[in-house]
């Protein structure tokens, strides 16, 4: 067993902040988008670097992957990547409020994973009573050569992957994607001292 | 759920070593020699601050920027794009970005590389940030950060990499497809035809006495005449046709969607074009004939690779035959 793996214990914590986290950012987002967003309890799995790596290179229809870092107190920071399957990004638009020729398709992605990334991780700081700052967000080019690639190159070894499965379906407008946490170690050694101190006074 | 918030500490607020009217002075003066525009709008994006690198970036007077709206001091924002943009900062509590690489920049600002550089204004990366203050509501803070540098490099870059792409692909000295690249053309239209079960055949043509013709008129001869048969088959061939340099004076021609009928006519053009076209070189006429050979893909070829060999025994049995004329593979079978 990996000594990064979390006990099942720090995984029902996590998975708890997770639900609330997504739940407010959901709120958030649809009194922006001045919508119903209808939000299933996002499902999370930690995958080891190399499964990660397997996954995400069978993944045929893998149309984009948006990229951001983030960075807090504590040691905590890492890179959520914003994966899209299918391309029915052609509305993100309509669903942000804006007009189809006021921005370009990859500027739309670019901008709905931002909002996705920051909306949640803003609420999953807060939980743990902390504050995270963020780069800005990019967008991989050549997805299917440089998925892999990127991912062997980032800038710190990570060795556990948070995979965050979103769904959020918006009244008449189906949206799906994943959220993938990549964490570093330290990282995960910090959020787990987070964890334990949650489950202790529990 | 117990109160996280109460189980985690609080992070430590380091205590300031100065007063607040130092600090204040230190902070404002810090903004100011930052090279990257700050410029901070009240929850109705009107102007509240902007620090001096926006005011010796643009002409605008500053006493008449502080309180109007940013789109009436910077006209040149996209209005509508920009309020939903800000809507978003205020009403999620996010930060929000905008890239050079989507958009080459949001305000038209001078940049201080303007004779390196090709493009009018300077390149922007800008980070657009939600401030919380306790009297007064909440800001946006802009950050607009000059990346005219690293957008110019990015650009040479690209145009490098697609000038070397070409030039992999390119035949230095008759400017025609090199052998690699005409050999990866027919690999993909190899596996298309069969895909597809589409037509494909094949031309390679030699030229005639090739070595007298250096003999007698020198390398740089030669590689005239290279260079003008080259020339002169490109106008005989259709786009989707792939000319290519296969060897020293050896030529091959892909015709996708084309029978070996069409082949050979268009091999008997070549023949017939070339040998009545006199070169000049010094003064001098070279006449110049040419030998080709033709194939068909057929269901015996089993490779792209047995696709030229019998081109190449047609051209070879076109020499023995004594030159200047065409010769098709399919013969040479039966």
């Amino acid at each position: 067993m990996n000594e990064f793996h979390l006990t099942e214990d720090q995984q029902d914590c996590l998975q708890e902040l997770i639900n609330i986290a997504m739940g407010q950012a959901s709120d958030q987002l649809a009194r922006y988008l001045n919508t119903f967003v209808y939000l299933k309890v996002p499902s999370i799995e930690s995958v080891a670097a190399e499964d990660l790596m397997k996954t995400l290179s069978q993944q045929k229809n893998t149309m984009a992957v948006v990229s951001q870092g983030f960075f807090g107190f504590e040691g905590i920071r890492g890179e959520a990547l914003l994966v899209y399957q299918e391309e029915d990004s052609g509305r993100i638009a309509d669903l942000l409020g804006y007009e189809p020729d006021e921005l370009s398709q990859d500027e739309q992605l670019i901008d709905i994973s931002s909002i996705l990334t920051t909306t949640f991780l803003n609420v999953f700081a807060q939980q743990i009573n902390n504050q995270l700052s963020y780069n800005a967000p990019k967008l991989l080019p050549n997805v299917q050569e440089i998925l892999s690639e990127h991912l062997q190159q980032m800038p710190f070894t990570w060795d556990l992957a948070l995979k965050v499965n979103i769904n959020y379906q918006v009244t008449d407008y189906s949206f799906n994607c994943n959220m993938i946490l990549l964490i570093p170690e330290t990282a995960i050694t910090n959020i787990k001292h987070v964890l334990d101190r949650i489950l202790e006074e529990y | 759920m117990p109160d996280i918030k109460s189980l985690t500490t609080a992070t430590k607020i380091d205590v300031p070593a100065v007063n607040e009217l130092v600090l204040k002075q230190i902070n404002s003066q810090i903004s100011n020699q930052l090279n990257t525009g700050v410029l901070v709008l009240d929850a109705d994006f009107n102007i509240v601050i902007w620090n001096r690198f926006l005011q010796v970036h643009t002409d605008k007077v500053p006493g008449n920027i502080i309180g109007q709206s940013i789109f009436s001091a910077f006209t040149e924002l996209p209005q509508r794009w920009l309020s939903r943009k800000l809507s978003s900062v205020l009403q999620l509590n996010t930060p929000s970005f905008c890239s050079w690489q989507q958009r080459h920049h949001l305000f038209e600002l001078p940049h201080t590389r303007p004779i390196t550089t090709d493009s009018e204004f300077m390149a922007q990366n800008c980070t657009f940030l939600p401030i919380e203050t306790d009297a007064n509501g909440k800001h946006i803070c802009i950050l607009i950060e000059d990346v005219t540098d690293a957008c110019h490099y990015q650009m040479q870059l690209q145009k490098t990499l697609a000038e070397i792409a070409q030039i992999s692909r390119i035949d230095g000295l008759t400017q025609i497809y090199n052998r690699r690249h005409w050999q990866d053309s027919l690999e993909q239209e190899y596996a298309k035809a069969r895909r597809h079960d589409k037509k494909l055949s094949l031309i390679m043509l030699d030229l005639d006495h090739f070595k007298l013709l250096n003999d007698d008129y020198g390398h740089q001869g030669g590689d005239m005449v290279l260079i003008e048969v080259s020339a002169l088959i490109s106008t005989l061939l259709r786009v989707e046709d792939t000319f290519g340099r296969y060897g020293g004076e050896e030529f091959a021609i892909i015709l996708p969607e084309t029978d070996s009928a069409g082949a050979i006519e268009l091999a008997q053009r070549i023949c017939r074009v070339l040998a009545t076209t006199p070169l000049t070189y010094n003064d001098k006429v070279i006449n110049v004939t040419v030998s080709l050979g033709v194939a068909q893909l057929s269901d015996k070829v089993s490779n792209y690779e047995e696709l030229i060999t019998q081109a190449d025994s047609a051209l070879y049995q076109a020499k023995s035959r004594g030159r200047n004329q065409v010769c098709n593979a399919a013969e040479l079978a039966s």
